[in-house]
Formats: C-alpha cells, structure tokens, sequence
C-alpha cells in the first residue's frame, strides 16, 4: 500500500498503546485531587415552564455540602456555537427536561445526590413544542421568544423557531422535472441517537491563589471550551486553563462545554477543587446527540437514469438550544447532493427548536440520515427504471475534475474505483443469493474539516524528539499517525517520539479533534516543523562536517553529507550549549477551497475540504417473520489518499460501520411528551460482538494536493453509508422498503405484512 | 452513611431469623444484579440486606433419582455447566445463557431470578414449563409452591417477607420429551426479551401424536404465564402442521402484551405466534433425534 | 450504620479500607484505593467496563458489593502484567495486553481492562475458543470504538500463543 516511506503509512502500534492495556493511562473520569469534592446538576423536571423559583436552602444546609449554586452565580452569558442561546442555569424559562438549573459539591457523592433531592423547583407549565411538525406549524408556540436577540453567526438564516436554514440552488429544478422522464418524491424519518462513548464526560476543577482555574476535562476541543469558560466566568481566556488527560471515545460528543462550567463555578464557590462527572442517564438526556430529522427528496431522471434535477428538504429537530443545528443543516445540503452529477439542484437544511435536548455534532453529522434518504432513492429509482442500482450510480456520479454541488473543483475522486471494488467484493453479481438474502449498495462523500494546527517540535539531546501539540487523541490513533508523519520526515523510528498533547497553556492552537482533521492538519503542522528543523539540522551540520547545506540528507537520525554524518542527538545537544535548544514551530491552515458563492445561503460549510469518496455494500438476509436481520458480509471500499496507518484506518472503518449499523437497526432515544423513555443502557440498544459482522475494509488511495503524502480524513465516513446499504439490501431480501430509522424487527415485519397483504406504505 | 444494614448469617436457620425480625424492611441478597441496581436506581430501599453468600447447601444441585433441586444460589453459570440440564431438559440451559454476559451469569442466580420475578426473566418460562415448585422456609416450616401460584405481578411472589426461598424443583423428563426456549429482542445480547417461549413436549411411541404439552412465555403478561389453551389443543393430537398453527394462535390469544419502548403490544402477539410455532418444531426435532 | 474494616486481596495483595457496607467493590478500588484500570461508566452491568475478576470469574464490580467481595481473589487489570506493578516493561506485558498492542485492537481504550479481564478468564476456561466463542465470551463488554473486530482478532492471538507456550513448558 505505502511504497516509498519508511514510517508513515506503516501499520505501527499505536504509541499509547501500553498505558491503554495496563490501566495506567489516566482518563479525565479517572483524575482527581487531593481534598476534592463532587458535583452534582439538579435538572428540570419539565419541558417547557416558566421557572417560578428554586429553593436551595434545604440543600445548602445539609451535611457535607460545601456549595450550592444557581444562575444568581453565573455570569448572564449565553454560549452556542452558532447562536449564542445557551445559558448554564435557566435564569426563568426552562426549555427541555434535563436543563440544568442549579448544582453542588458536596464532600461525598451520595452526600450531593441527597442535596439534589433537597432541591426544590417550582415551575408554571407552558405547551411543550415536541417535535418538529408542532414547531414549524403556523402560529407554533416560540421555544425562544426572544431568538431575535440572541448573537448568532450573521450569515445565519433565522426565523422564530427555526435557527437557520442553508440553501444550495444550482440552475432551475423546474427546468430539471420538465427534463425528467420520471420524478420520484419520498420522505424518511431518521431517529435521535447518542454517540455512546464508553467514558462519561467528567472535569475536575481547581483555583489557584493568581485566579487561574485549571480544569482537567475529556473535551475534544480544549481551545473552545476554555474559550466558552472564560466568557461565563467573566475572566480573561487566559486565565483559563484546560488539561486534557485521556478520553475515552467523543464521536463529536464532547465537543462543546459539558460539565467544565459546573466544576468551575462550583470550585470558585467552595475554595475546593471540584469533579463532576455525568451519568448514563444524563448522557441519554441532557448531552449533545445526533438529531432526528425529517427529510423530503424530490429527483427527477431520464429513463435512461439520468439525474436531471434533485429539490431536497431535510429537517431537524435541534431541541432547546441551537447547538451544532446550524452547521449541521448546512452540511447536509451537501451530502443531499451526494457525489452526482445533477445539473439542477434545490436543497435545503433547516435547523430547528423543539423543547427536548438540543443536539449537537455526531461522527459525520447529517451523514448518515442525509445519505440514507439519498441513496435508499437511489434504490428505488433503479428499481422503478429497471435498471441495475450498481449501474444507476455509475451513471451519475462524479468524476475528476467535475463540480460539486457549490461548485468547488473535485480533485483526487477516487469514487468509481471504491465502488467497483465494494461491489465485485460483496458478489454484485448474484444480488439475490437466496430467499430472503439479498444485497446492498450506498455511496458517498464527505469533507476534512478545516481549521488550524500548531506544534512544537523538539529534538532532545538523547536523540528522542518531543512533539507538542494543542491536538486531542480520542481514540483513533490520529496523534500517532501525526507522529509517523514527522518520523518519516525527520529521517527517526516512530519509536523515537513522544507526544504532549492537550493544554492550552502549553501545547500550541488546535483547531480540535473534529471533522476527521487531526491526523491530516497536525501532520501538515509537523511537516512544517520538520522542515524548520531541518534547516537549522542542516546550519550547525554543515559546519560540523565542513561541506554545505545542499548536500546534506536527513537519514537514520544522523545529517549525512559527503564527507561523514552527525547524530542528530549531537546537533541537539550542540545546539543546547550554543543555541537554546533544537526547537521549531510548525503551523497548518487547510486552504480555502473555491466554490461559488451565489449558490449558497445561510451555509457555514460550503465547500468540502480534500474530499473522500466511499462506498459500502451489505450481504444480509432477513427473517421475515421475526424481523430479525442477520449480515453475512459487509464490505468498505474508503478513498483515504493515503493509508498513513492502515491497520488504525481498518480501525475506524469496523468501528464506525458497528456504530452505524446501531443507528441503522437498534438504536433510538425515544422521547414522549418531552420525556426521554429509555435513558439507560438497557433500552438504548447498542451494538454488542455479537450484533456486528466482520467488515471487510478496501483502502483506495487517490492522495490529495494538500493532506500529508496526500491523506485525506478517515475517521467520519464509515458512519455515512451504513443505513442506506442495509436499507437496499433488506428491500433485495424481502421486497420491503423502511424509510424510517432505525429499521427495528418490529418494522420490518409490520411493512412486510402490509405489503404482502397488498397495502402500500 | 451507608443506605441499609448487612448482615451475614451463616446458617439458614439465622437468615430466617434474620428475615423474620425485619419483615418487609429487608431484602436477602445473592447475586444482586437485580437488587443492587433497584437499590441504586432508588426503586427498591431495603434497610436491611441480608446476605446469602455463607449459608450453606443453597448453591447445591441435586439429582435425585428422577427429581432435580436447583439451590437458590445456583448461578445461571452453574446451570450451564450441570450435566444433568445437558439433555432434553436443555431449555433451561437456553435460557440460562441469553441473559446479560458472562459477569451477570457468573453472579446471577436461580433464586434471584424467581424471587425478583420480572415479566421478562428468561428462566422462569423454563420453569414453569417443566412444572417446577419453588420451596420456600419460614419460621414456621418449609412449604412447596408450584411457580405458577407462586408468581403474582410484575416482581411480586407469594414469598412472605419472613420466607427464604430455598430451591426450586422439577422432574426429569420422560423418553421421548424435549423441551426449547426461544427469544425475540432488539438486538442478539444483553437483552431483555421482548418475548420469550419455553416448550416441553412428551410424543408417544410412534414420535407422531404429542402426549403433553407444556408451552410458557415471557415479557407478554404481568408474570411469565402457562399458555394453557395452546396446552390442551397439542395433547392428544398428531404433532406438526395444523395443531401447532392452532396451539400458536390459542398462545396468541392468551396473552396480554403492553406497548413500552422495547415493542408494541401488536408486535409482541405476533411474535408469540411465531415463536411458539418453532419451539414446538424444535422440540419434536430433538425428541426425534434423540430416539 | 458504622463503617466496617474490610481487607480484599487484590492482585494477591491485602488491602484495607474501613468502609460503610452499601460500597461497590467498584467505588472502592476507584475512590479509596486509587486504582483507576478498572473504568467506571453505565452502573448498570450492562456496558462492562468495570469488569474484574473474582476467583478467576468476570464480574461487573458496579454492582458487586465491596463487603461480599472479602475472602475472595480479585483480579484488576493493574495486576495481569508480570511485573505486577502494570509497568509496561518489556516483556512484561501479559501475552493478552500484548495482542491487544500489536493487533490494533485499542482505540480509545476505556473498554479495554474490562475487556482483557473478560478475555482472559474466558482462555483460562477454554483455551481454544472458535471466533462464535470468543464473540459470546465478550458479549458483555461493549466497545463503541473498535466494533470488536480486531479485539476478537487479538484474543485468538493470545490464545495461540498461551496454548502454544503451555505445550512448551
């Protein structure tokens, strides 16, 4: 796979491996201080109510307790990343069950759960706004009354309860339905899910004696929640500092501020570091999941299968804050897209309020559900037109040098040879083995999400080399791969490195460990770095060994000229005496992709960065009297560029397709009259070793102009396809078609019955 | 401060006396994964825990002649190791080895699961489709319940606050018996059934015509019920075709699902259909295979 | 009512804490005892991550109590490196924790003590398990990483290579 590169694109252990399997690796649920106390949030019990008053006294007073706060002591500050509508504590409306409205510490946890319970709200009920059709009907209640207030992104596009609603127009879709042989109108449902990360999000915060707070945290985004933090405890950022010790899974979970708020306010109160930690039932309640939607497609194509127009709508339901809402809805506009030529285009993301949690980012967010209405038409266009869904797709999609939806330039489309792969792997041939088996096909694209990178790179007088990086490791071995990057450039082993990540008083700016951009944007900043550090390598070398700089190479750690070679451990060491040190800053911004703008609205993403290209198929059969679904193979063709680590890369790919297959067959929060039916692992099914299959993964590398060795972003894609393939591949098995997610027994066998008894659906 | 008192009595006779002293205010502890987790969701807040882990002879199997006793404290991972459940008694073992993982079963006891009585525990429909008696000892003596008077709604049993619940007890199948158990969920572990089936069957000489029948199901009624209609329309007749579509739909009829989260009511009656239908395929399958 | 003193023998050391009785063995290792490998999530028994073993048995210690836990050999991940101090020494590593590493079955790694604990009371039981074996042994530890591929790749690993140097010596 790598020809030519010693380290990157090796599939070498990952460096962190050895904590990970001795328990000695420290996660932020795992830290704590001396003299600490816990924290706990007491939580609306109601939808939407105005908050009459809450009654902390009982509380205040009961043993063990060392603070007790409310919004009296949090700065009138509203946080969001698109709209600035969120506030720690309710101050007077209360918008969804699980809002927190107050919080304390106490010197035992069983001590604060006892003071939570002494805690007492009184609320005046309003209507709930529960879903998404009672938001957007005319004349529905407002979930926020003064939306017009709050600070947003100003491109946003805001309307009572809808947050923003982004818009892609290419050309005329009415020129397109009168060009169209056939047009096809379907809607799907797609259902709230989390992202289950194993670790719950936890912080632990501690003041000092200057007015610093520290707070020691699982976020993906350290630079964004000490940012967020400084605002709503009114200091400077500065004086804000966050550690990152481990984290145990985010998927876009921890993203934003969590609990840090409520560690901190309650450390400053109390004069005692502070760890609060959520709970399963918190996580299925109060977090940041994915958003149910509600997606209208319209397509029209010639009867030879050609897409001649495409209006798409996809709502969704956001819950009380805005969140990721915003964003998400302009993603999705171009996932509705879908790498396919269509020459005329309408499509729409909406973002809207409702009185349930508000969502926010979740591995590849509006993926999965945009695609799954994309590509489960797809289906059933091919399937009305006769013709092969394999062939429909090749007829249509994108090659290189062809236009996006906002009509960026695809380069490095490696979209054809991934679904050729995918299809012969899976038996394409034979689509329908037996009764009741059949198989599935689903395409997409996706971004590496930009942003900024910096690092520190040092090579220490050992001949060890140091990288500092403002970056968070999740789990995905991105810091690794970054590190193979900089081995390979640096002429050491992997084995040589040693990574400092996550602090933003002493790693450089990370744009965060989001949009699959970590391994892709750090390894960039590395090569930066490296080739500073070979300069000045090169400097003191060139004297030493009495020749000029361009002779010299960088190999098997040593500068290697014409006459002899250096160490770099001396260089290092040399530079320490005479020098300050063998030291560089590395830094990396993706460049802007172009795109036109006059064919975007309200849109915050309109342009996918380095773009990958995938496809997934799916051999399952279905028992149709039960419902059950059983997958005999499933298959991953992913353009990845470059391989950088391709047993981690495999990684992803079998992870992300098990998490997917959970939203695709057995995973929902259920909600019902504002109130979360399921908030426990018990009823939120996900899926255990024996609900996934083997996933066979087929790395196609179509290296990009900007990644490092021309790596594009792995981590998001494999969350994409999932419930679209299994979707076509169960109507192949059964003949039944599930426009809703997720696609449970219960369904399946409820729509077969139907169909079979003649009715339509 | 800890929420309830323990106490570890070391002989059956003391946990009586134990239990008899604290009534209603104590909860006897085995394996716990039913009573600690009610305990920690704050559904169940026993002042007293009275732990069962050194009284002896309540973790034994006995086999006596045609007579099997399972100790309350016989784990689910007992139960599948017994050699004695191997056989046509294995649905026992089927529903034994669906519930939770491993840490749950290696904890998780016969006793615990009867006691905790749950709509939709997995070894009960096994035992009261093998006709089992619980045996219960108070102070005032030992009594024997068949399950099915034993179990009176959603985790309530005729066990009085002073009675410890000792073993439960059934017989050794007949020749030409086998028994199934079969599971619907949502996903294939660490599942709560959304419905569940126990089947015995005994078929006569000639493997043709069933001569008892015994069908059970779960997760579809306030306790784990005998499906007695579908019972009387398999004895006596041929087995197969007509009569199990008939026993299923009579199953269908005599249950009283709930929607909830896990499954619509609809969904559930449908699936006993089902269900039924192929543990009694099942159970004429293994009988004739061991002949 | 009072605390009580308890010792548990973990990793065949004694430990004591004076504890009231209501404890997890899980709250206990994590809290008093400072021994974070063994993670703590759900509460529940349902996602694992807490797994110990108890005289060689996988157990959920969120639901275990710390008092019917005396007596008994208890098992965390800190003491299955040969070294026993979970130093990652070369060499050192227990040939599951080596599998782990080399396989990439490790990602996050919040699941992974619990499930290596699950892993290896299971070949300690079964020293050839097929895949559908080593799936079913580990059926009780979600990981929401990896979806277990490489995890069921690593523990056959480790089971070939245990019953190859148990053929050895």
């Amino acid at each position: 796979m790598s020809t030519g590169t010693r380290v990157a694109g090796q599939s070498l252990p990952r460096i962190d491996a050895p904590g990970k399997v001795t328990g000695s690796a420290v996660y932020a649920a795992d830290f704590a201080l001396p003299g600490m106390l816990y924290g706990k949030v007491f939580r609306s019990a109601e939808p939407h109510a105005r908050l009459v008053r809450i009654d902390t006294a009982r509380a205040s007073a009961m043993p063990g307790v060392r603070a007790v706060i409310t919004a009296a002591d949090a700065a009138d500050v509203r946080y969001g990343a698109a709209v600035k509508d969120e506030p720690v504590f309710a101050p007077d409306v209360v918008r969804y069950v699980g809002q927190p409205l107050a919080a304390v510490a106490a010197v035992t946890l069983e001590a604060a759960e006892a003071a939570l319970a002494a805690i007492e709200a009184v609320y005046e009920p309003r209507p709930p706004v529960l879903d998404l059709a009672a938001a957007l009907a005319p004349g529905a209640p407002l979930v926020h009354e003064r939306w017009r207030a709050y600070t947003a992104i100003p491109i946003l596009q805001r309307d009572g309860n809808v947050c923003n609603r982004a818009r892609i127009v290419v050309g005329d879709v009415e020129r397109g339905w009168v060009e169209a042989d056939h047009v096809f109108e379907h809607r799907f449902t797609t259902a709230m899910v989390h992202q289950g990360y194993t670790e719950p999000r936890a912080a632990v915060a501690a003041w000092d004696s200057s007015g610093q707070v520290t707070v020691w945290s699982n976020t993906q985004l350290p630079f964004d929640v000490q940012a967020t933090l400084a605002d709503i405890l009114a200091i400077a950022p500065s004086k804000v500092r966050i550690i990152v010790p481990g984290v145990g899974g985010g998927f876009g979970g921890k993203l934003r501020i969590g609990v840090e708020h409520f560690a901190a306010l309650l450390a400053r109160k109390s004069g005692r570091p502070v760890k609060v930690m959520t709970t399963s039932e918190e996580e299925l309640t109060a977090a940041y999941p994915r958003q149910g939607t509600v997606i209208e497609l319209k397509t029209g194509v010639t009867r030879d299968g050609r897409l001649t127009a495409r209006q798409g709508r996809i709502y969704f339901d956001t819950g009380a804050f805005a969140g990721s809402g915003p964003g998400v809805a302009s993603v999705a506009t171009m996932v509705l897209a879908g790498p396919y030529r269509t020459p005329n285009l309408h499509l729409e993301g909406y973002a809207v309020y409702t009185n349930k949690t508000n969502c926010g980012s979740y591995r590849a967010p509006s993926g999965p559900q945009a695609n799954f209405a994309v590509e489960s038409q797809m289906d059933i266009i091919a399937d009305a037109l006769g013709i092969d869904p394999l062939e429909l797709r090749l007829r249509n999609i994108v090659h290189e040098g062809d236009e996006g939806p906002t009509g960026q330039v695809l380069t490095a489309v490696g979209l054809e040879e991934c679904l050729r792969r995918a299809a012969d792997a899976i038996g394409w041939a034979d689509r329908r083995p037996a009764p009741g088996r059949g198989k599935g096909l689903a395409i997409g694209w996706w971004t590496t999400t930009g942003g900024s990178s910096g690092v520190y790179v040092k090579i220490n007088p050992d001949g060890s080399v140091t990288l500092n990086t403002g970056a968070v490791e999740i789990g995905t071995a991105a810091l690794t791969g970054a590190a193979q990057v900089l081995a390979e450039e640096l002429g050491v082993d992997l084995a040589d490195i040693t990574v400092i990540s996550g602090d933003t008083a002493s790693t450089p700016f990370d744009f965060g460990a989001q949009g699959s951009r970590t391994a892709f944007a750090v390894g960039n900043a590395c090569r930066a770095a490296a080739a500073e550090l070979q300069r000045k390598l090169f400097e003191l070398a060139a004297a030493h060994l009495k020749t000029t700089e361009d002779a010299l190479a960088l190999r098997d750690k040593h500068v290697v000229g014409p006459g002899g070679r250096v160490s770099l451990a001396e260089l290092a060491r040399q530079s320490q005496v005479s020098g300050g040190g063998m030291i560089a800053h590395g830094t990396f911004i993706a460049p802007g992709t172009a795109y036109d703008t006059k064919r975007v609205e309200g849109h915050v993403y309109p342009a996918f960065h380095s773009p990958s290209f995938h496809a997934h198929a799916v051999d399952l059969s279905v028992d149709a009297e039960t419902g059950e679904v059983t997958i005999h193979k499933y298959v991953v063709a992913q353009d990845v560029g470059f391989a950088l680590n391709p047993i981690y890369i495999e990684g992803q790919i079998e992870g992300g397709v098990a998490q997917g297959l959970g939203q695709t067959l057995s995973e929902e929060i259920v909600y019902r009259d504002g109130r979360v039916l399921n908030a426990n692992l018990t009823d939120y099914k996900m899926p255990t070793t024996l609900d996934v299959p083997r996933v066979e993964s087929i790395l196609v590398e179509h290296p990009g102009r900007v990644g490092p060795f021309g790596a594009k972003g792995v981590g998001e894609p494999p969350n994409v396809e999932p419930p679209a393939a299994v979707a076509n591949a169960i109507a192949a098995a059964v003949g039944t078609r599930i426009t809703s997610l997720p696609i449970t027994a219960e369904k399946i066998v409820l729509a077969h019955s139907r169909d079979a008894a003649g009715g339509t659906h | 401060m800890s929420r309830f008192e323990y106490h570890q009595p070391e002989s059956m006779a003391d946990a009586v006396d134990l239990a008899a002293r604290f009534g209603e205010r104590a909860s006897f502890l085995a394996g716990g994964t039913d009573l600690i987790v009610q305990i920690e969701r704050g559904r169940a807040a026993p002042g007293h825990v009275i732990g069962l882990g050194r009284v002896p002879g309540l973790d034994r199997v006995d086999v006596d002649g045609r007579r099997i006793s399972l100790g309350a404290r016989v784990t689910h991972r007992a139960l599948e190791r017994t050699p004695a459940l191997a056989g046509p008694l294995r649905c026992l073992v089927e529903g034994a080895e669906v519930i939770g993982g491993h840490q749950v079963r290696n904890v998780a006891t016969v006793g615990g699961n009867l006691v905790n009585a749950s709509p939709a525990a997995d070894l009960v429909p096994c035992l009261l489709a093998l006709d089992g008696a619980v045996s219960l000892v108070g102070p005032g003596g030992e009594r024997e319940l068949p399950i099915e008077r034993f179990l009176l709604g959603p985790n309530r049993t005729a066990r009085r606050p002073d009675e410890l619940l000792t073993r439960v007890g059934f017989s050794a199948l007949p020749p030409r018996a086998a028994t199934a158990f079969l599971k619907a969920g949502r996903r294939r572990a660490m599942e709560i059934s959304v419905v569940c089936v126990a089947a015995r069957l005994v078929l006569d000489a000639s493997l043709e015509r069933c001569l008892e029948a015994r069908v059970a199901l779960g997760a579809v009624a306030p306790t784990a019920v005998r499906a007695h209609g579908a019972e009387r329309l398999l004895e006596g007749q041929p087995v197969g075709g007509e009569a199990f579509r008939r026993a299923a739909e009579a199953a269908q009829e005599s249950c009283r699902p709930i929607d909830d989260v896990r499954a619509s009511a609809t969904f559930r009656q449908h699936l006993v259909g089902v269900l039924v239908r192929r543990a009694l395929d099942r159970c004429v399958e293994r009988a004739r295979r061991a002949a | 009512m009072a605390k009580i003193a308890i010792t548990l023998t973990i990793n065949g050391e004694p430990h004591e804490a004076l504890i009231e009785p209501d404890r997890t063995l899980l709250d206990v290792l994590r809290t008093d005892l400072g021994l974070t490998g063994t993670k703590t999530n759900c509460l529940d028994a349902e996602c694992g991550v807490c797994t110990v073993l108890i005289d060689g048995l996988a157990v959920n210690a969120c639901l275990y109590l710390a008092v019917v836990a005396q007596g008994r050999a208890i098992t965390t991940i800190e003491g299955l490196a040969s070294s026993g101090d979970g130093r990652a020494l070369a060499g050192a590593l227990h040939p599951l924790q080596e599998a782990f590493v080399e396989h990439g079955a490790v990602q996050c790694g919040y699941c992974i003590p619990g499930m290596i604990l699950s892993a290896k009371a299971y070949l300690d039981d079964h020293p050839r398990p097929t895949e559908a074996q080593v799936r079913e042994a580990l059926a009780g530890n979600l990981c929401r990483c990896t979806g277990y591929q490489k995890i069921v790749d690593a523990v056959l690993a480790a089971a070939s290579r245990m019953a190859s140097s148990a053929v050895a010596s």
